[in-house]
């Protein structure tokens, strides 16, 4: 079937809910080739991790998606049944969370960690599993990779976790990453380390990653297309490049010159206007009435 | 580290148990009722009185019989029953095993029948099945564990008579055992018959005394689930494919442990007490049963001895669980 299909994942026309009605993604739209990377950027509550969790079936239990179709490799992800589909998202698609404090489990070793879901779901064997492990462990710059898979997770820093949960993701050769902010809770100095982390690993193996961030220093850095979403709503989907030459939405703008340049200090740097922000929420306000009236 | 936290401890038991000594033969002496009198026929004389006051060494002050009953306890002599007439250290160290054994299969009910229903109080979080086990488990919980055991009773000693109702074990039986540890010297000596009778004996006083703790294991346990099924690396453990059985199972379980492990400590000694109703129900030769007797009778040196027993028992089943986090959390192992 994915021969057929040349994306790696295609969102069409999604929406998703909260029970009371109110729409948390907006007719969202997106796609990713092979081997590409698409930053997802926009303010907190903008509902870019939403758009992850959707595709990787992980949604809070009080959202639902309402309408629209998410296809991983052009396979219909909301018409399986949810154990065709954990087994379907398992095999193409992995997560590099947020929080590399909270997302290893404290009470078990590093070593099964990434071993047990490439020998219980994968169906590998225990011996390949564990060199597998041992040389992505060696791939994401972890300097005794026998040792490490011998640690519980509160033996390691913060940065050194990060390291095991990007391995962990590209352990099973997954088509697609996502990648939800994955740098936010590091130090500075180590961010910028696991951001070269990735897009090396992403290159060596060409995953495609979809990249959720609120930085546009970071979008720069890492991505080939950007969707700049607010409040749930695709603001501009365009190339990275022509994203930062030439915006076209005027959100997209105000997000750019709102971000510190560390290259060019004198260069002033400004809020996304507040009148700004009141206009975008009107416009929204008339979508929503118009897609309760069942036009759009 | 280890070495050092048992000593401390050992330290410390021995100074919980000389308070509890202290307390408990003060009470027992201070209480009403005079183990004398019971000892003696009516229309006994004052000099049949006076002669036996004296033999028991009741004539002398408190701190006196203190000080001769403790220096006795030191060298492993607890005294003498007044009604058994035999070494009281003799008498309780018999009917232990009876109660350990009890206590036991009471806690491993508890924590299996407990565990499971946490488990899938967790897996169906949210819908009826979870409300259906909440009030199920508010239900066995109000009901104490004495009652319990008068509706086992009834229902399968009296309606369908298919269990024991009295005793540990079919009186028919020859046993000739080292030890009263009937379930564990029958299973190492082949002995199933004793085995299955000892357990078919045990179950209802043991179901009695487990299922108030079941419902609480199950309860908080399935609080502890829920809480940690939103963490991270559940999640991930979703994302990676493991079905949701799974995940409570291989990720959750072992995290969410930790308070129902306190809570097991605490109960489990408040079930070693259970024991003392439910035995006396079910006429099963525990330790229990023989405490009422003894208080009864006011066999004062065997209330000791007994007292002293279930105090040592409960700071050992402290330390033990004091011991098992650092096995279930490796955080704890360093420092």
């Amino acid at each position: 079937m994915s021969s057929l299909h040349a994306h790696t994942l295609d969102v069409i026309k999604l929406n998703i809910a909260l029970p009371n009605g109110h729409r948390l993604l907006r007719n969202v739209s997106l796609t990713l080739e092979p081997g590409e990377v698409r930053a997802l950027v926009g303010e907190s509550g903008a509902g870019k991790s939403m758009i992850g969790k959707s595709v990787l079936g992980i949604l809070p239990p009080n959202v639902a998606i309402t309408e629209g179709e998410i296809l991983l490799e052009g396979q219909h992800l909301n018409m399986m049944t949810p154990p065709t589909r954990r087994k379907i998202v398992a095999q193409s698609a992995a997560l590099i969370p947020q929080d590399p404090l909270t997302a290893l489990n404290p009470v078990r070793k590093i070593g099964p960690q990434i071993i047990d879901p490439l020998v219980r779901i994968q169906g590998w064997n225990a011996r390949e599993a564990e060199t597998r492990a041992l040389d992505l462990l060696d791939r994401v710059h972890i300097r005794d990779p026998k040792r490490v898979m011998q640690s519980y997770p509160h033996e390691l820093s913060g940065g050194m976790r990060q390291r095991v949960l990007i391995a962990a993701a590209f352990a099973p050769s997954p088509r697609l990453i996502v990648a939800d902010e994955p740098t936010t809770a590091l130090d500075v100095t180590v961010q910028k380390q696991i951001l070269r982390l990735i897009r090396e690993l992403q290159q060596e193996t060409g995953t495609a990653v979809l990249f959720v961030t609120h930085d546009m220093g970071v979008v720069a850095k890492i991505s080939q297309k950007v969707t700049v979403l607010f409040a749930g709503k695709v603001m501009e989907d365009a190339p990275t490049r022509e994203v930062f030459t030439n915006p076209q939405h005027p959100y997209t703008r105000a997000l750019i010159a709102a971000t510190p340049s560390y290259a060019d200090l004198e260069r002033p740097f400004s809020p996304v206007p507040a009148s700004l922000i009141a206009d975008l929420h009107a416009q929204i306000a008339q979508d929503d009435l118009l897609y309760r009236g069942g036009r759009i | 580290m280890l070495l050092k936290t048992v000593l401390t401890r050992l330290a410390t038991t021995v100074v919980t148990l000389f308070g509890v000594a202290v307390v408990v033969f003060t009470l027992v002496r201070v209480a009403p009722g005079n183990p004398i009198a019971m000892m003696l026929p009516p229309g006994a004389t004052e000099e049949d009185i006076a002669n036996l006051t004296r033999l028991y060494g009741f004539d002398k002050s408190l701190p006196e019989q203190f000080v001769i009953w403790l220096g006795g306890v030191l060298q492993g002599d607890f005294g003498t029953s007044i009604t058994l007439r035999q070494p009281v250290m003799e008498l309780v160290l018999g009917r232990l095993p009876a109660t350990l054994e009890l206590s036991f299969m009471a806690l491993v009910i508890a924590v299996a029948l407990g565990g499971t229903i946490a488990v899938i109080g967790a897996r169906k979080r949210g819908t009826g099945t979870e409300v259906g086990l909440d009030l199920t488990n508010g239900a066995v919980l109000s009901v104490p564990d004495f009652l319990w055991g008068l509706i086992f009773v009834l229902l399968f000693g009296v309606l369908w008579p298919v269990l024991s109702i009295s005793g540990r074990v079919d009186p028919r039986l020859d046993i000739d055992f080292t030890t009263n540890f009937y379930v564990i010297e029958g299973l190492l000596r082949g002995r199933l018959d004793v085995v299955g009778s000892t357990l078919s004996h045990m179950l209802m006083p043991a179901m009695s005394l487990a299922l108030p703790l079941a419902a609480m294991i199950a309860q908080l346990l399935k609080q502890s689930l829920k809480e940690v099924l939103h963490l991270d690396y559940t999640t991930l453990a979703r994302v990676r494919g493991f079905s949701e059985t799974a995940v409570i199972l291989r990720e959750a379980l072992r995290n969410a442990a930790l308070p129902t492990l306190t809570l097991i400590g605490v109960q489990f000694t408040f079930l070693i007490g259970g024991t003392v109703i439910v035995e006396r129900i079910f006429a099963y030769e525990g330790l229990g049963n023989m405490a009422i007797d003894a208080v009864i009778n006011r066999d004062l040196p065997l209330i000791q001895g007994i007292v002293i027993l279930f105090a040592a028992l409960f700071i050992v089943i402290n330390l033990l669980v004091d011991l098992s986090y650092t096995l279930l959390n490796p955080r704890l192992r360093h420092g």
